[in-house]
């Protein structure tokens, strides 16, 4: 979604700051700081955060993790008598209204046919997909900075070599590459290992990005004169051209996140990724699938929550790109 | 027999040496004032301009960033975005084009009233040759078999001094140099014969050397074509050798109009003033200084009360922070000039000694 | 330039074969091949199933060694034997043609739509329509490519089979789908208020009336578009097409394409017996004739702007086309509809079991059970190029270029058709590679869901079954495609941008 024009500065400055020595004053502000204030305008990136923070908050909150317990009475495994066919118990209309009130219920989201609550289970699926889609950004950023950061620096036959292997792991479509990873992975049964092997999957393109803009800025002046001054060449990297390609690889790591989440679930579905007894949303709607005419609500709410998870990802990584973007302007017509 | 061997030394083209300008008025702008409403406000770039280009005249416009001069001339092509707020008259020929419908304005632009632009590299399509888009400025107006636009688009190719233009019309912009290129630009512009040429700033992007050919042809193209020529520019050498009239613009309007000694000699606006002592100038001494006026043009959206210049005038008085001056007459014929204090300059021998630098006082 | 594109050709080749090295270890590591033999009840039945299975799959050689053994018997152009023994070769002729009519109908969909729509997007910038377009965009991105099929095999074909069984479109459905036809059309073509209150009014009225029509007279259980419909969309075609190429300034070309839609009527109400039920050669044959006519109609007729007039001829000759044969289409589907007991959307596999019928039938019967698959597809793809078209196009508006074409006093709409599509275009071609190793991908999951028997099913089974010889040609086919799609994106990029051609 665009965003409105910048403030420029001088208007700034003649609006609000006295008169300096030549009658102009200037207003500092460092770049971190334009481009949070860009982003807190983008009003579809705030929702995203908020509407991720709440799926964090509840997921985790909710029926606990590790040793921690939550607030929700049951769990993910345990089964019990199937109520009213399995129906959800929540209610959105209220009583006023002709519907049967505002309410959690015993099981808001439903139960399945041997009588889990399916709150619970959604929430499972939540937590391991979060928690996957966390590794996976975490993977992609180092490796692909790192590989793209040397490549484009250092040029020569170091280049040549990582940008051969990263040429071949692009020519192997995503999900077939990460399909006969998975299939490695999932005799460990261990989502850590799953996560790890998802980035390991999906940072090439960052790492051409970060190629690509490495190979342009170290023509730069700036970092000539850092190299004539004797600077070592990972002060350089790390001083003077990685603080310029953040915005790269925040926007970029971002959006490669939210593929990251629809890749798990996809593989779970096909069950390849997140193992039983474990649960995955991919692996729910898998489950689940016939079952759309007599129990929708089975298939409606994990493929929900990828939604929610997925946009709102999306809308943040779409909200950063525009915020580190300058050249967004909007005429009030 | 010698003397055709060895290459006859090349008189460049003057002002003197072309048809001088005639009585008929071609354009005439009448208060024109430009708008662009933003977020963080109305956005004023050009605030009352009037001027009047006859036929075969050189118009100069002088003006740093932002003073309005570029906005004026693409007010007069009708190519501002939707969103600008226009008022005033400008009149092409008798009629005013701001009251135009589209198309009538479309079949003047390009036709009567032409266009020269910066920066050679951007302004033309990468992916079409030079030939086509050319013929394309022919044909848009003129119902035309192609190849007699493309005949068309060669003859301008040898009167801008493109070599080989019958193979060049195949060439593609990225094939061109520089100066070439901006050489295809005029030959666009006059390819319909215009009344008007509007170069805009048409040799900042290019080499020095470069700059004084294009020039130099820009004023034999003129002729050949009967057109008058509005040269923005934010450069004073420029327009030295090559307007009849100039217009000063300072913060969206006319600070200074008049023949282009009279500037240059008897500035009577201290703006003009300084830009003159800004340049450094090949006779002066080495241990001169460069006078630069101090300070930063105004913001558009926020101007401050009175004359725009007097946060960074030398000669400002309180009057001056009150009430701006209007573009009035001074003591020579046809020199207008905005500014309370002009006969202080008129009595000045060097103008440019307000501007003096304080390092300079101390001598 | 050749040289270019046979030394791009050799890398990725070379870069395939690497590739293939890596799925293979994959595939060959990624579990026990014995799995399912372990719970047998008799032990020596299992002992030796087991001992022909170590065989088949030389599971007593050495992963690299089989690998290698693997690739010289792709050299000889053996593709080798399943888990079960059989021969993987015949098995991959009969899945490929199912898996690449559904992937290329995907991608072709998805490049038109997305492209239309970005540039839609990016000229009315801000507007309503850009919004909605984008936010649309945004969830498509973000929508599990599983999930979308499994509620399009429930809502769009069993609820509209369903629904076809007594095809009446209830009055409030018709209301709204009017509404939004009217907005769609004021976006698109814009202009000036009272320009977009007609377009408004016109648009809705005209939906209105013809669902209504449609509606009264059950058309859905026995459609067909007759003459005058086709000659109204030809003429309507011809129009159009004239609108965006040359606008309506000067005649010929407008003359050209209604006398080519004419053309293409006159053919249609003779063409029963060329069309009753055609060959496969006779389609494409027929296409050739209609640009050989389209371009010799804007020739003669097209005076000064010949060019133009040669376009839209063609142009408008090859939608006439189109139409005539939707018509056919349509027409036979009467006669289908019994073979399917009146369900055409079909949700299980590639096609009807056991199918037999006449050219249009068969189409019609690949057309229902690809329409589905095709979608839940399309959808991510769609997305990705209409935002990637959208930000190319407003950056090329921005440029000088631009500029310096209107100031030449040419139309909006040569600006835009002429100077900025083409150069809006360019990026967009390297997009397409990657995209379409994506759509591939998403083919795996369409497949599982849909029931086919196709390139997809043999992978995952393989995969699961820890079978590399069909996880191989999968995957062979898969990254060979994306080869030869990388190649036609090159010669694409090198068409429109003059700058790379050395």
């Amino acid at each position: 979604m665009s965003t409105e024009l910048e403030r420029t500065e001088s208007a700034r400055a003649s609006a609000t700051a006295p008169a300096g020595v030549d009658g102009i004053a200037v207003v500092a502000r460092t770049q971190g700081q334009m481009v949070r204030r860009r982003f807190f305008r983008h009003r579809a990136a705030i929702a995203g955060m908020l509407t991720l923070a709440f799926v964090i908050l509840l997921a985790y909150t909710s029926i606990g993790f590790g040793p921690v317990t939550g607030w929700w009475d049951k769990t993910y495994v345990s089964t019990g008598p199937v109520i009213d066919g399995g129906r959800p118990t929540l209610g959105l209309v209220p009583n006023f209204l002709g519907g049967d009130g505002i309410r959690l219920g015993e099981h808001p989201f439903g139960q399945d046919n041997v009588g889990k609550d399916y709150f619970a289970l959604v929430m499972r699926g939540t937590q391991r997909s979060l928690v996957i889609a966390f590794l996976i950004g975490i993977v992609v950023t180092v490796v692909g900075t790192l590989v793209g950061a040397i490549a484009g620096f250092f040029r020569g036959r170091v280049e040549g070599v990582l940008m051969r292997l990263t040429d071949t792991m692009i020519a192997i479509p995503t999900l077939i590459f990460a399909a006969v990873l998975a299939a490695v992975a999932r005799g460990t049964g261990n989502i850590i290992v799953l996560g790890i092997v998802l980035g390991l999957v999906t940072w090439t393109n960052l790492a051409r990005l970060v190629r690509g803009e490495f190979l342009s800025l170290r023509e730069k002046e700036f970092v000539e004169s850092a190299r004539a001054v004797g600077t070592s060449p990972w002060r350089i990297i790390h001083k003077h051209i990685l603080p310029n390609t953040v915005s790269v690889i925040t926007v970029t790591a971002t959006l490669t996140v939210a593929a990251g989440i629809l890749l798990e679930t996809a593989l779970s579905f096909l069950g390849l990724g997140v193992q039983p007894p474990d649960v995955s949303l991919g692996s729910l709607v898998s489950q689940y699938q016939t079952a759309f005419q007599s129990r929708p609500w089975l298939f409606w709410w994990p493929g929900l929550f990828i939604v929610a998870i997925a946009l709102s990802v999306n809308f943040i990584g779409d909200g950063l790109r525009d915020a580190f973007d300058p050249r967004q302007t909007r005429v009030r017509a | 027999m010698m003397a055709s061997l060895t290459p006859q030394p090349h008189i460049a083209t003057g002002l003197t040496d072309v048809a001088q300008p005639s009585r008929e008025e071609i354009l005439r702008v009448n208060d024109l004032t430009v708008s662009f409403p933003t977020d963080d406000g109305l956005v004023r770039a050009v605030r009352g301009m009037s001027y009047v280009l006859h036929e075969r005249e050189v118009l100069g416009i002088v003006g740093e960033s932002g003073s309005g001069k570029s906005v004026s001339s693409m007010a007069i092509m009708g190519l501002l975005p939707k969103s600008a707020r226009i008022t005033g008259e400008i009149f092409y020929r008798g009629d005013d084009i701001l009251t135009m419908r589209a198309q009538q304005r479309r079949s003047l632009r390009g036709r009567k009233i032409a266009m020269v632009f910066q920066d050679p590299m951007t302004a033309l399509n990468p992916v079409y040759t030079v030939g086509d888009q050319l013929a394309e400025a022919v044909l848009a107006h003129e119902l035309i078999p192609r190849k007699h636009a493309l005949a068309r688009a060669e003859e301008m190719f040898a009167l801008v001094g493109i070599p080989q233009p019958r193979q060049r019309l195949n060439s593609y912009p990225h094939e061109f140099s520089g100066g070439m290129r901006q050489r295809a630009m005029i030959a666009m512009a006059v390819i319909n014969n215009p009344d008007v040429i509007i170069a805009d700033e048409p040799t900042t992007a290019l080499d020095v050397t470069v700059q004084a050919q294009i020039l130099e042809k820009l004023l034999e193209v003129k002729d050949a074509v009967n057109a008058a020529i509005i040269l923005i520019t934010h450069d004073l050498g420029v327009i030295a050798g090559t307007a009849h009239r100039v217009l000063v613009m300072y913060a969206g309007k006319p600070v200074e109009v008049t023949d282009t000694d009279g500037l240059f000699e008897r500035p009577r606006m201290p703006y003009t003033a300084g830009l003159l002592g800004s340049i450094p100038a090949l006779e002066s001494d080495v241990d001169d200084r460069l006078r630069p006026i101090k300070g930063a043009p105004p913001s558009l959206i926020h101007l401050p009360s009175g004359c725009p210049f007097s946060p960074r005038c030398p000669l400002a008085t309180d009057v001056c922070r009150t009430d701006e001056p209007d573009l009035l007459g001074t003591d020579a014929y046809d020199h207008l000039a905005a500014c309370h204090h002009w006969p202080k300059l008129a009595r000045a021998d060097d103008p440019t000694m307000y501007f003096r630098a304080e390092s300079e006082i101390v001598r | 330039m050749a040289i270019f594109i046979i030394r791009r050709l050799v890398i990725s080749v070379l870069t395939l074969l690497a590739a293939t090295f890596i799925v293979y270890v994959g595939t060959a590591v990624s579990g026990d091949p014995m799995q399912d033999l372990y719970g047998l009840q008799d032990a020596g039945d299992a002992e030796r199933q087991m001992d022909e299975r170590r065989r088949v799959l030389q599971l007593d050689t050495p992963i690299p060694l089989r690998y290698l053994s693997w690739l010289a018997g792709l050299l000889r152009g053996d593709l080798g034997q399943n888990i079960r023994g059989q021969d993987v070769s015949a098995l991959l002729a009969n899945a490929v043609a199912a898996t690449l009519q559904m992937v290329i109908a995907a991608t072709v969909l998805a490049i038109v739509f997305g492209i239309v729509t970005g540039i839609a997007s990016a000229l009315r910038q801000y507007s309503g329509f850009d919004y909605a377009l984008t936010f649309a965009a945004f969830l498509f991105f973000s929508l599990p490519v599983f999930w979308v099929a499994v509620m399009l095999k429930q809502y769009v074909a069993i609820e509209f089979n369903n629904w076809l069984r007594d095809p009446v479109i209830p009055g409030p459905v018709i209301l709204v789908a009017s509404a939004i036809n009217a907005v769609v059309w004021m976006a698109i073509l814009g202009g000036d208020r009272q320009r977009r209150l007609t377009t408004l009014g016109v648009a809705f009225a005209a939906a209105a009336v013809s669902l209504e029509f449609l509606s009264a007279t059950q058309w859905f259980a026995d459609p067909g578009l007759g003459p005058v419909a086709v000659l109204v969309l030809a003429v309507g075609a011809a129009f159009g097409v004239t609108f965006l190429i040359s606008g309506f300034r000067y005649r010929p070309p407008l003359v050209s394409a209604l006398v080519a839609a004419a053309v293409g009527c006159g053919f249609y109400l003779v063409s029963e017996p060329v069309l009753a039920d055609p060959s496969v050669w006779m389609i494409p044959l027929l296409a050739m004739a209609t640009v050989a006519t389209g371009l010799a109609i804007g020739y003669l007729l097209g005076g000064l702007q010949r060019r133009q007039a040669m376009v839209t001829a063609t142009a408008t000759g090859l939608l006439t086309g189109g139409v005539i044969m939707i018509d056919y289409l349509l027409q036979a589907y009467a006669g289908y509809a019994q073979r399917v007991r009146g369900r055409p959307i079909s949700t299980v596999g590639s096609q009807t079991p056991n199918f037999q019928g006449d050219f249009w039938q068969a189409g019609l019967d690949s057309g229902g059970h690809l329409l589905l698959p095709t979608l839940a597809l399309m959808l991510v793809s769609f997305a990705v190029y209409t935002r990637y078209t959208r930000a190319s196009m407003l950056e090329v508006m921005n440029q000088d270029y631009i500029r310096t074409a209107r100031a030449k006093g040419l139309t909006e709409r040569t600006v835009v058709t002429k100077h900025g599509f083409r150069n809006a275009l360019i990026p967009v071609t390297t997009l397409m590679a990657f995209d379409f190793g994506a759509v591939i991908g998403g083919a795996v999951i369409t497949e599982t869901i849909f029931g086919w028997q196709g390139m997809g099913f043999m992978f995952i089974t393989g995969l699961n079954q820890v079978d590399p010889a069909p996880v191989m040609a999968f995957f062979l086919v898969a990254g060979g495609s994306v080869v030869v799609f990388n190649m036609l994106a090159d010669i694409a990029y090198a068409y429109l941008d003059p700058r790379i051609r050395v």
